[in-house]
């Protein structure tokens, strides 16, 4: 049960916080899309190029995280009764360190700069550090916990961990210190990334957006209860059983074994959120749906991948088979996840700060937009055939790269920027209804 | 007397704007029952801003029931209490 007794859209940060965040991504995911049609067929050559890692945090850092992280602290004070203490400058230096951090970090890989690496690692720890220690307390001071307080808790966690582990093998990566293997460091920042940080933050949140934005059942209550719990504790165990290894403790098989029970936590997930959008008492498909749908198959798809790669270790030393699960659980799982539901955040968002102000001015002459009303269905649909193109020639590419991979840049610019209009429009209408609720802020 | 309004299969925000809405139609004396699949947050703040008292309780073959009456409504608040809760 979440604290109802401290809730107040008073305690929110200033809908220009997420906002900024929210609007930032799309602008991220263009440039990877830029990326892709400036480098073509030699991005799709191996997960170590230059091209990759720029492309790979492009997405993760510059989408996924940019707004995983606004989402995070509109999210707190509502869900959870526990505002983020100064969200606004927090906000803005988070978000202002997050961006430039990023861009100097996409640069560094690029141009091959250990200076821009190490304004990169500065940046971004900054950022992260400010924003870690402002959502931490925020999380410290839940009075009554849930699933979907736990679940931020050790994503958060994870997330420092990520960047620890990012920071290590950047300065690594450039000789500024010296790292024995590289390669497993690195596999560490990846899966506690992508497992830790975006994968027990989206379960966690799930628990509570996917029941009532989608009006499904909900989640199973031992699903609820154990699942980040457990996820953390086996992300804690690989961590020790591999650093095992690069000491040479014991074999590469140790952490192989023990991630194939850790990991079948995310199709449990990914299936039963499957099961109980099908349980949906009004069947009606929108635009979020298909994207989630699409992002849930895309984590099941990656799984049974890398449960491929493990069963047949041969296959996964092709020099695609990364690139491949680097596709379906990024730019097929998450990206597809984060997208649909901004499609609810932004319009409720908005809807639920103009019926606040409403209500506080009395301006009942005024009729507020719907929920529907923000985002045009037609625009977000289109937005998400953009976005199927892109995934598809991006899997297409990988096997013939010379005459897909730009076409797969192209459509990746030209869904992010839809995607970044129909968030404007709704921005730009959330501000049109505010200045005719009190006409003297409009001044 | 008691006016239902059972919002427990509908998509945010439709249950926010319809119990808005139907508070400002309620009369006083009276109370509304809203039958509901989740416990709605967001709903609590905007009704004590309007002026309205709320109960909420978890029963109900949706999930949760939200009373809801006029403050200081000393009718509507016993009814609730007589009515609704014994």
């Amino acid at each position: 049960m979440l604290n109802t007794a401290h809730l107040s859209l008073e305690q929110a940060p200033p809908i220009s916080i997420p906002f900024r965040f929210f609007l930032t991504a799309p602008l991220f995911g263009a440039a990877a899309g830029v990326v892709l049609i400036w480098a073509g067929d030699a991005a799709m050559v191996s997960r170590w190029s230059p091209i990759v890692l720029a492309l790979t945090h492009l997405i993760t850092l510059g989408f996924l995280t940019m707004v995983m992280c606004g989402a995070m602290m509109q999210m707190l004070p509502v869900l959870a009764g526990s505002p983020v203490p100064g969200a606004g400058p927090v906000g803005t230096l988070s978000h202002l360190a997050l961006s430039l951090g990023t861009g100097a970090l996409v640069h560094a890989f690029i141009q091959g700069s250990a200076g821009w690496m190490k304004l990169a690692v500065l940046l971004l720890g900054v950022g992260f550090g400010i924003f870690a220690v402002a959502v931490g307390l925020a999380l410290a001071r839940v009075k009554l916990s849930s699933p979907t307080v736990t679940g931020m808790r050790w994503a958060l966690v994870s997330l420092v961990i990520t960047v620890v582990l990012g920071a290590l093998v950047s300065v690594g990566l450039f000789g500024v210190v010296s790292l024995n293997n590289l390669a497993a460091y690195t596999d560490l920042h990846l899966g506690w990334g992508l497992l830790g940080w975006m994968g027990i933050l989206l379960i966690g949140v799930s628990y509570q957006v996917v029941p009532m934005f989608q009006v499904t059942p909900e989640y199973p209550k031992l699903m609820q209860e154990r699942l980040t719990p457990s996820l953390l504790f086996g992300l804690v165990g690989w961590f020790l059983f591999e650093t095992g290894v690069i000491r040479g403790y014991w074999s590469p098989l140790v952490p192989g074994c023990w991630m194939l029970l850790v990991t079948a936590g995310y199709p449990w997930f990914a299936g039963t959120t499957l099961r109980i959008q099908r349980l949906r008492k009004r069947q009606v498909s929108d635009v979020t749906l298909r994207f989630w749908r699409v992002g849930l198959i895309g984590i099941l798809s990656g799984y049974l991948v890398w449960l491929i790669g493990r069963v047949f270790p041969d296959a996964a030393t092709a020099p695609r088979y990364p690139l491949l699960l680097g596709i379906l659980l990024f730019l097929g799982g998450v990206f597809p996840l984060v997208n649909g539901m901004l499609y609810k955040i932004v319009p409720f968002l908005s809807w639920f700060h103009l019926q606040n102000r409403q209500l506080a001015l009395g301006a009942f002459h005024v009729k507020l937009p719907h929920m529907k009303g923000f985002i045009a269905d037609r625009e977000a649909k289109l937005q998400f055939h953009l976005y199927l193109a892109a995934l598809f020639l991006a899997l297409a590419a990988l096997f013939w790269p010379v005459f897909f991979t730009r076409p797969a840049g192209a459509f990746l610019v030209l869904t992010n920027l839809m995607l970044g209009y129909n968030l404007l429009r709704a921005v730009m209408r959330y501000r049109g209804t505010k200045a005719l609720l009190n006409p003297l802020d409009s001044h | 007397m008691e006016h239902l309004l059972d919002v427990s299969t509908l998509e945010p925000c439709e249950p926010l704007e319809l119990t808005l809405s139907a508070t400002r139609e309620l009369p006083t004396g009276d109370y509304l029952k809203v039958v509901h699949r989740r416990e709605p947050h967001p709903l609590f703040p905007l009704l004590e801003k309007s002026g309205f008292s709320w109960l909420c309780r978890p029963g109900g073959e949706a999930g949760f029931e939200i009373f809801i009456w006029h403050r200081g409504d000393r009718t509507a608040e016993g009814d609730v209490v007589h009515r609704a809760l014994c």
